[in-house]
């Protein structure tokens, strides 16, 4: 009210009197409004600074920046001594924690990091923050505090003091304290209000911080996944050159074996036969059987030299892919067998229309030593028996048929080559496979022992497994699978 | 038996002596009576047949009338000397056969992707090999036209 308004209104009473106890009444009236408009102004300030602290929540800073901003924005607009997040430690019961962040006038000490020890609040009073309790003190000597309690207040200098749970979902994570250090003071609704909006926003803070850190734990799990992921492949593309490297040398070995090894052994051939024709008179019966022998152990030699080639050539060698009529091939290569010596007897009985996906030539190899095996061994039969075939898987017993290991579960065609020739002890079943291992003398059934060997390594480049089952002349079975691992399309 | 055939030399490109000499024993046998002229490496190969080196002078317009070819040879490789007499018109159309103890595969396509003519690997045995040696001297000394001069 400015001067002219009284001026005026003094003209309008009839007498000082009368102006006077006007003036008394108007003053009386404006009192509360007044009080009513600085209120809205202090709310005013707390929305404005609660809108800070909202806002800043939602920029991704970490916590403690969110605690100092929060902190200073608080004892700014509350203008107290100190602003400070109390944080319990994890598993100390409440009983233990310190200050993690404050603002405080710098007329009084910091009590950050200051380990707090207050086993009264741990015991008694922690349980009710944790259901939101909300401490307003205006002097802490005229509250009934406990002493423990004074005394742990007093060590910050603290006079009033307020105090609002910071709530981790359920959780009593720590504690927003407000402090006035210079004297008491009365908390007044409004300001205590404020603080609890901002503990709310607090609790929300904590909890995003609480997800970030999870999602960095998890980032930085995958992160270390894959870099254990990346080590795995560095590790097995070394591998792989290795492979390779170990590769080429063991072609160029080979080169090397069909070709400098093979040359000897046609010289020791070559002139033994010269010997032979030359000094055919001179030579007696003995002599004749002796170079006869060298030349048949040459010859063998070389065989086996050719034997060792094809071997090394079944593993290296690209699989080419293309349909394979086994049953076909089959007849064909049971024909041949039946040429050499068409003296014996010989049923060849081959399921028709086996057909398969596979190396052709690698099929073929594979083919020809399982037939030539059953007709090698069946030689002693006066009526030999050879059969080749296929059954499905789910419709044999694994163990009926020898079978070391369980058999697939698709319905993978199981083949086989059964002949009724001499047949072999299981016990020497492991070595039926292994490379120059034979079960039978060089008198008995001519051999290399590489045959069996090389249809092993067909069969697993074709994704199968090959076993047989037999008995003492009772005859032999060889069962194998292609492509067991191969998704058929 | 053609004339002009008989009368040409076959040209035997070996380093091996004891291959060389089973493959004349076996050119003699099957009574083979052209003459034989022995290269031992590449190199001699390329001279002979080019007029070259040791060979300097040497009438080139007389071709063998097949080259016997190792592929495993000193100096300049049997692949080498094939690629070279294929890439010269003087030398382009002499039937040319490979005569190795290889059969890996990867020879066998770059022989005859370079343009050999036949490609025999060499037996261990003996009478096989000169069975081998029978049929080619047959083939390519009697029965093949040779390409015109």
């Amino acid at each position: 009210m400015d001067a002219e308004f009284w001026n005026k209104l003094r003209n309008d009473c009839r007498d000082e009197a009368a102006f006077e106890h006007c003036q008394q009444m108007l003053l009386q009236e404006l009192q509360p409004l007044e009080q009513a408009a600085k209120n809205a102004s202090f709310q005013l300030e707390q929305q404005k600074a609660l809108l800070h602290v909202i806002t800043r929540l939602r920029e991704p800073i970490d916590l403690e920046e969110i605690f100092q901003a929060t902190a200073i924005e608080i004892r700014q607009l509350l203008a107290v001594d100190r602003v400070g997040m109390f944080r319990f430690y994890p598993d100390s019961g409440w009983d233990d924690g310190e200050f993690v962040s404050e603002d405080v006038d710098p007329a009084f000490s910091s009590a950050i990091a200051e380990p707090v020890h207050d086993h009264c609040f741990g015991d008694q009073f922690a349980v009710h923050y944790q259901a939101g309790r909300i401490q307003a003190v205006a002097d802490i000597y005229n509250a009934g505090l406990s002493d423990c309690h004074i005394q742990v207040l007093a060590q910050f200098q603290v006079r009033a003091n307020l105090v609002v749970p910071l709530l981790l979902g359920q959780n009593l994570w720590g504690l927003l304290c407000i402090h006035q250090c210079r004297g008491p003071r009365q908390w007044n609704p409004t300001e205590i209000e404020f603080v609890t909006q901002i503990a709310d926003h607090l609790g929300v803070a904590l909890h995003h911080a609480e997800l970030m850190v999870e999602l960095r734990k998890e980032i930085s799990d995958r992160q270390q996944a894959e870099q254990r992921a990346h080590n795995l492949n560095q590790e097995l593309r070394q591998a792989i050159m290795e492979l390779k490297a170990v590769n080429k040398e063991l072609e160029a070995f080979s080169y090397s074996v069909s070709h400098d090894l093979r040359a000897p052994l046609r010289s020791i051939d070559g002139f033994s036969q010269a010997l032979l024709e030359d000094c055919f008179d001179r030579l007696d019966e003995d002599g004749r059987d002796y170079l006869q022998r060298i030349r048949s152990a040459s010859q063998r030699m070389g065989q086996l030299i050719d034997e060792l080639l094809m071997l090394s050539r079944v593993t290296r060698s690209d699989l080419r892919w293309a349909t394979v009529d086994l049953s076909h091939l089959a007849s064909q290569l049971c024909w041949d067998l039946q040429q050499i010596d068409r003296s014996r007897s010989i049923d060849c009985v081959i399921q028709p229309d086996l057909v398969t996906q596979g190396d052709p030539l690698l099929l073929r190899v594979m083919m020809e030593n399982l037939l030539s095996n059953a007709w090698k061994f069946t030689a002693k039969q006066p009526q030999a028996r050879i059969e080749f075939g296929a059954m499905h898987c789910t419709e044999v017993d694994s163990a009926a048929i020898g079978a070391v290991d369980p058999l697939p579960t698709r319905n993978n065609l199981i083949y086989f080559v059964r002949d009724n020739g001499v047949g072999f002890d299981m016990a020497y079943m492991d070595k039926l496979f292994q490379p120059f291992q034979r079960l039978h003398g060089m008198h008995e059934f001519p051999g290399n022992g590489v045959g069996l060997a090389t249809v092993q390594r067909v069969v697993r480049r074709h994704g199968g497994r090959i076993w047989a089952e037999g008995h003492l002349n009772q005859g032999a079975t060889f069962y194998f699978t292609l492509m067991e691992n191969v998704e058929e399309s | 038996m053609s004339g002009s055939a008989a009368q040409k030399v076959i040209l035997l490109v070996e380093d091996n002596p004891d291959d060389e000499a089973l493959a004349i024993r076996a050119l003699k046998r099957h009574h083979i009576g052209n003459e034989i002229v022995v290269a031992h490496d590449g190199v001699e190969a390329l001279d002979y047949l080019f007029g070259t080196g040791i060979y300097e002078g040497r009438d080139t317009s007389i071709k063998p009338a097949v080259i016997l070819l190792d592929l495993k040879l000193p100096r300049i490789s049997g692949l080498e000397v094939l690629q070279r007499l294929r890439e010269d018109d003087r030398t382009k159309l002499v039937p040319i056969v490979i005569l190795t103890t290889s059969s890996e595969e990867q020879d066998l396509l770059n022989s005859y992707s370079l343009g050999c003519n036949s490609y025999i690997r060499k037996p261990v045995d003996f009478v096989q090999f000169s069975e081998a040696i029978r049929q080619l001297g047959m083939y390519w000394l009697l029965m093949n036209e040779s390409p015109p001069s």
